[in-house]
C-alpha cells in the first residue's frame, strides 16, 4: 500500500512555484526599468519580493515625525494586509478603456503624503494567491504638492527640505503605472507557469522514485521470506535424510556382517553356488551401504552439523591410505594408477578422515569414468605459496584419461544428486554425491577445487589446500551449492 | 474530492488513464482548446521529446456556484508507457472519477485488457474502491483501419458497466462527451457519498452546466443533452 499524500492532491503556495533568487532578479530588473518600487506578498502576507526605489529619502524624513510614521505605518498596512476590494480608502484606479478588462481587481491607495500605490491581487485558476503592490510614484494629476494631510503631520515639517526628496521619486500618470503593473502580472503568470511545473514535476520525481523503491524493497522482503521457507524446509529434507539414512545403516551392517559369515563357512559348508549368492548379496549390502553413508554425510553437510576436526597430519600418507584402499578397485577395472609426490614434506594441518575421503572419491570417479587400459594419476606437490588462497598450501591433483566431461558442466557436478548424464546411472552407478562432498570438505578447509577436461580425453580434478586452515573456518562447514536456489533468470 | 467548507471550495480530481499512446494527451488537449481562458489554467502537460508523457498533464477547469461555491476539476492524464507505473499510481491518488481512453483497434485488446488490470490494482493500491470510483471508457481512434465496429463496441460494453463512448480524439470527436460522460459519472457518485446538493446546494444539473457553459460544444451530442445558451454566450 503506498503512503503519504502526492503534491498533486495539495494546493501549492506561491513560494513553492517561486524561485525566490531568480524572481527577485527579474522584480530588481523591472523596477530598474520602470522606476517604480514593487512589493510582492502571498496569500498570507509573507514577504516574497520587496525592491525599492527613489521614495527612500522621501519617505525616511517623513516617517522622522511620529505622526508621519503613524500614518505611514498604516498606509503600508492597508496595501499589504487591507481587503483586496474598494473599502478602506481604496479606489478603481483611472484606467485607459483598453487596459480595463487587463485590469481586473487593481486598485489605487493613495497616501496621506499625495503619493499612490497601485495593488492588484494575483489571480491563478480562480484563487488569490497573493498581491503585488507598486508604489508610491507621484501622480502626475496631483495639483497641489504638499497636501493639508502632509504639512500638517507636524510643526517642523518643511516643504523646501520635502521638495528636492519627493522629486527622486518616479512622477507618472496613474494610468501608465497600471499599464506596467498589468505587464508585469503576465509576466508573473507565465513565471508561474513554469515554476509551477518545475516544482510539480521535480516532487513527483521524486514522489515516483521512492515509491517504486518502496515497491521493489517490498518485492524483495517477498522474494528472502520465500527464500527462508524453502532454506527452511530443506533443512528439514537433510535433518529427515540423516535419521533415515543412520536408521538403514545400523541394520544394514548387520545384513552384511551375517552374509559374510555365511560365506566364510562359519555357519556350516556352503556349495559354489550358494557362495556366489551370498558375495553378492554381501557386494550390493556395501554398495548401499556406501551410498548411505554418502547421502548421511551430504545431509549433515546441508544441515549444517559438520564439524571438520583439524590436527597435524602427513599428506604423503594421505595419499598412500587412499592409494591403497582404492588398489581392488584398480586392478579389477584395469587401469593404470600413478603417483607422484615429493620424497618429504612437512605435517599440515586438517581433517585426516575428511581429506581422505575427498580424494578416495575423486579417484573413484577416475577410476570409475576411465574405460580398461585407461591411466590415472595422484600427484601431490611440495607447499608453496598459493595465488588462488592467498596463503601457503600445497596442491593434489587427481587426472584421468577417461570420458571426460563437458565445459558447461564443469559447476553443476558439484551439486548434490547432479550426474553429467542421469542415464550413466545405469552403466555406472552412483548417486552423485561425491563430488558435493569433495567441495564441501574442501572448502571447510578453506581451499577452493577446480575441473578441468576435454571430453573423450579426460579429466584433472585440482585441490588447492592450506598448509593450516585459517581459525575462522574451524568450526562448522558451509553447505554446499545445491539445486535449491534463487531462479537463474532472477535478473 | 476535497470539500473545503471553510474556504468554501470543491475540488474534483478525473484522471485520464489508459495504455501509451492511446490519445490521453490528445483528449486533454481538445478540451483545452474548447474551453474559454477565464475559466481554465493552462494545460500543463510534461512530455519527452517525442510527446510521450512522462509525469502528466494536467488542465484544471474551474467556476463559482450560484451559491457562490468556488468548484475546480482537475482533469490529469497519467504516462501510458510501461516503466512509469508509480508514476500513474500517484497521479491515480485521490481521484474521482477515471476516464479510461482505449485504442479501439482490434489489435491494441490485449494492451488494452493489461492497462485495465494495472487500473485496477493501482487502485486498490490507492484505496480507491471500484465501487465508489466509477470509471468509464472511451473507444478512441476510431478513424483508423482495423476498429472495432459498432456491433463488436456494444458487446464489450455489455461485459461491464462502465458507460462507454466512441471517439476520434485527434480531430476532437467525443472528446466534450467523455467528459460529460465522466464528470457525471464522478458527480453521481459524490452525491452519494457527500450529498452535494444538499450540503453546499451544488446540483449534477448546475455541475454539469457550469463546467460546459465556457466550453465550445457546437457539433457535439451535448449540444442536445445541456440547456440551450443565452444568446451573446461564447461559442
Ligand atoms: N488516428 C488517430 N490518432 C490519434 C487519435 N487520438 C490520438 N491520436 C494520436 O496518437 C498519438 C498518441 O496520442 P497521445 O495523446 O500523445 O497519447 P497518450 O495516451 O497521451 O500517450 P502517453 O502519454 O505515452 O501515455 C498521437 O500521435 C496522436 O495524434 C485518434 O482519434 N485517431
Ligand atoms: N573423473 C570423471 N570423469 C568423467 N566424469 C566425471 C568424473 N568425475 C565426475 N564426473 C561426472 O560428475 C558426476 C558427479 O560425480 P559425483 O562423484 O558427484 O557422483 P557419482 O560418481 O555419479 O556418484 P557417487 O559419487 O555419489 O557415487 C558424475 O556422475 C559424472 O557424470
Ligand atoms: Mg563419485
Ligand atoms: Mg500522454
Amino acid at each position: 500500500m503506498r503512503q503519504g499524500e502526492s503534491v498533486l492532491q495539495r494546493r501549492i503556495s506561491l513560494g513553492e512555484m517561486l524561485d525566490t533568487d531568480s524572481f527577485t532578479e527579474v522584480v530588481k530588473g523591472f523596477v530598474e526599468l520602470y522606476r517604480v518600487g514593487i512589493k510582492v506578498f502571498d496569500e498570507k502576507g509573507a514577504k516574497l519580493a520587496d525592491i525599492k526605489i527613489g521614495n527612500g529619502d522621501f519617505c525616511g524624513y517623513v516617517f522622522s515625525f511620529p505622526e508621519g510614521r503613524r500614518r505611514c505605518t498604516a498606509t503600508v498596512g492597508r496595501v499589504k494586509d487591507g481587503p483586496l476590494a474598494l473599502s478602506h480608502g481604496a479606489r478603481l484606479p483611472v484606467l485607459e478603456p483598453d487596459l480595463v478588462p487587463q485590469a481586473k481587481g487593481m486598485l489605487t491607495v493613495p497616501c496621506f503624503t499625495g503619493l499612490r500605490y497601485l495593488v492588484v491581487p494575483i489571480l491563478w485558476e480562480g484563487d488569490t494567491m497573493g498581491r503585488v503592490v507598486f508604489g508610491p510614484f507621484m501622480p502626475d494629476d496631483l495639483k497641489d504638492f504638499p497636501p493639508r494631510t502632509l504639512t500638517e503631520i507636524s510643526e517642523g515639517f518643511d516643504v523646501t527640505n520635502a521638495r528636492p526628496l519627493v522629486d527622486k521619486v518616479r512622477l507618472a500618470p496613474e494610468g501608465t503605472i497600471a499599464r506596467v503593473m498589468v505587464h508585469f502580472g503576465q509576466l508573473l503568470q507565465t513565471m508561474l507557469f513554469g515554476g509551477q511545473k518545475m516544482f510539480l514535476t521535480s516532487q513527483l520525481h521524486i514522489e515516483a522514485t521512492l515509491d517504486s523503491n518502496r515497491e521493489l524493497e517490498e518485492r524483495n522482503k517477498k522474494l528472502e521470506e520465500a527464500n527462508n521457507h524453502l532454506k527452511e524446509l530443506d533443512r528439514l529434507k537433510s535433518a529427515f535424510l540423516a535419521t533415515v539414512s543412520h536408521e538403514l545403516r545400523t541394520p544394514l551392517t548387520s545384513i552384511i556382517g551375517y552374509s559374510e559369515m555365511l560365506a566364510e563357512g562359519l555357519a556350516g559348508p556352503l556349495n559354489g553356488e550358494q557362495v556366489d549368492y551370498v558375495r553378492t548379496i554381501m557386494e550390493k549390502g556395501e554398495t548401499l551401504l556406501k551410498l548411505i553413508s554418502s547421502i548421511l554425510d551430504i545431509s549433515q553437510i546441508e544441515a549444517g552439523k559438520v564439524r571438520l576436526n583439524f590436527e597435524p597430519m602427513d599428506a604423503l600418507e594421505l595419499i598412500n591410505g587412499s592409494l591403497s584402499s582404492l588398489r581392488p578397485q584398480v586392478q579389477k577395472k584395469g587401469v593404470a594408477l600413478e603417483a607422484k609426490m615429493p620424497a618429504k614434506m612437512p605435517l599440515v594441518t586438517g581433517d585426516r578422515d575428511r581429506l581422505r575421503q575427498v580424494i578416495v572419491n575423486l579417484l573413484t570417479n577416475a577410476v570409475k569414468f576411465t574405460p580398461r587400459g585407461g591411466r590415472v594419476a595422484v600427484t601431490l606437490t611440495e607447499i608453496q605459496q598459493q595465488p588462488d588462497l592467498n596463503a601457503l598450501g600445497y596442491r593434489i591433483l587427481v587426472e584421468d584419461s577417461g570420458v571426460g566431461i563437458p565445459a558447461d558442466q564443469f559447476d553443476k557436478i558439484f551439486n548434490s544428486f547432479y550426474q553429467v548424464d542421469s542415464s550413466s546411472t545405469r552403466e555406472y552407478g552412483g548417486a552423485g554425491l561425491g563430488l558435493a562432498i569433495v567441495k564441501s570438505f574442501v572448502e571447510g578447509h578453506g581451499g577452493v577445487v577446480r575441473v578441468a577436461s576435454e571430453i573423450g580425453h579426460g579429466s584433472r580434478f585440482t585441490l588447492v589446500l592450506p598448509v593450516a586452515p585459517s581459525s575462522l573456518q574451524q568450526v562448522l562447514i558451509t553447505p554446499p551449492v545445491t539445486s535449491v536456489g534463487p531462479a537463474d533468470d532472477r535478473f | 474530492m476535497q470539500l473545503n467548507h471553510a474556504q468554501r471550495e470543491l475540488t474534483v480530481k478525473i484522471v485520464y488513464y489508459g495504455p501509451g499512446l492511446s490519445g490521453k494527451t490528445t483528449n486533454l488537449q481538445m478540451v483545452h482548446q474548447r474551453t474559454s481562458p477565464e475559466v481554465r489554467g493552462r494545460l500543463l502537460t510534461v512530455e519527452t521529446h517525442d510527446d510521450r508523457t512522462l509525469f502528466f498533464d494536467l488542465l484544471p477547469v474551474f467556476f463559482s456556484t450560484a451559491n457562490g461555491f468556488k468548484v475546480k476539476v482537475k482533469l490529469f492524464t497519467v504516462p501510458g508507457q510501461v516503466i512509469h507505473n508509480a508514476t500513474r499510481r500517484i497521479v491515480l491518488q485521490g481521484a474521482d472519477a477515471v476516464a479510461f481512453i482505449a485504442d479501439s483497434r482490434r489489435a491494441a485488446g490485449q494492451e488494452n485488457n493489461a492497462y485495465w488490470k494495472n487500473l485496477v490494482e493501482n487502485m486498490k493500491e490507492n484505496n480507491l474502491d471500484p465501487a465508489q470510483v466509477p470509471i468509464i471508457i472511451q473507444y478512441n481512434k476510431r478513424d483508423l483501419p482495423d476498429t472495432k465496429t459498432d456491433a463488436e463496441i456494444e458487446e464489450t460494453r455489455k461485459k461491464g458497466k462502465e458507460p462507454v463512448v466512441g471517439a476520434i480524439a485527434i480531430r476532437g470527436i467525443g472528446v466534450l462527451e467523455t467528459l460529460y460522460t465522466v464528470l457525471q459519472s464522478a458527480y453521481r457518485s459524490l452525491e452519494a457519498r457527500a450529498h452535494l446538493a444538499k450540503t453546499i446546494g451544488l446540483t449534477e444539473k448546475e455541475f454539469l452546466s457550469q463546467v460546459f457553459a465556457n466550453m465550445d460544444i457546437t457539433g457535439t451530442e451535448l449540444e442536445k443533452l445541456l440547456p440551450p445558451r443565452p444568446a451573446g454566450a461564447r461559442t
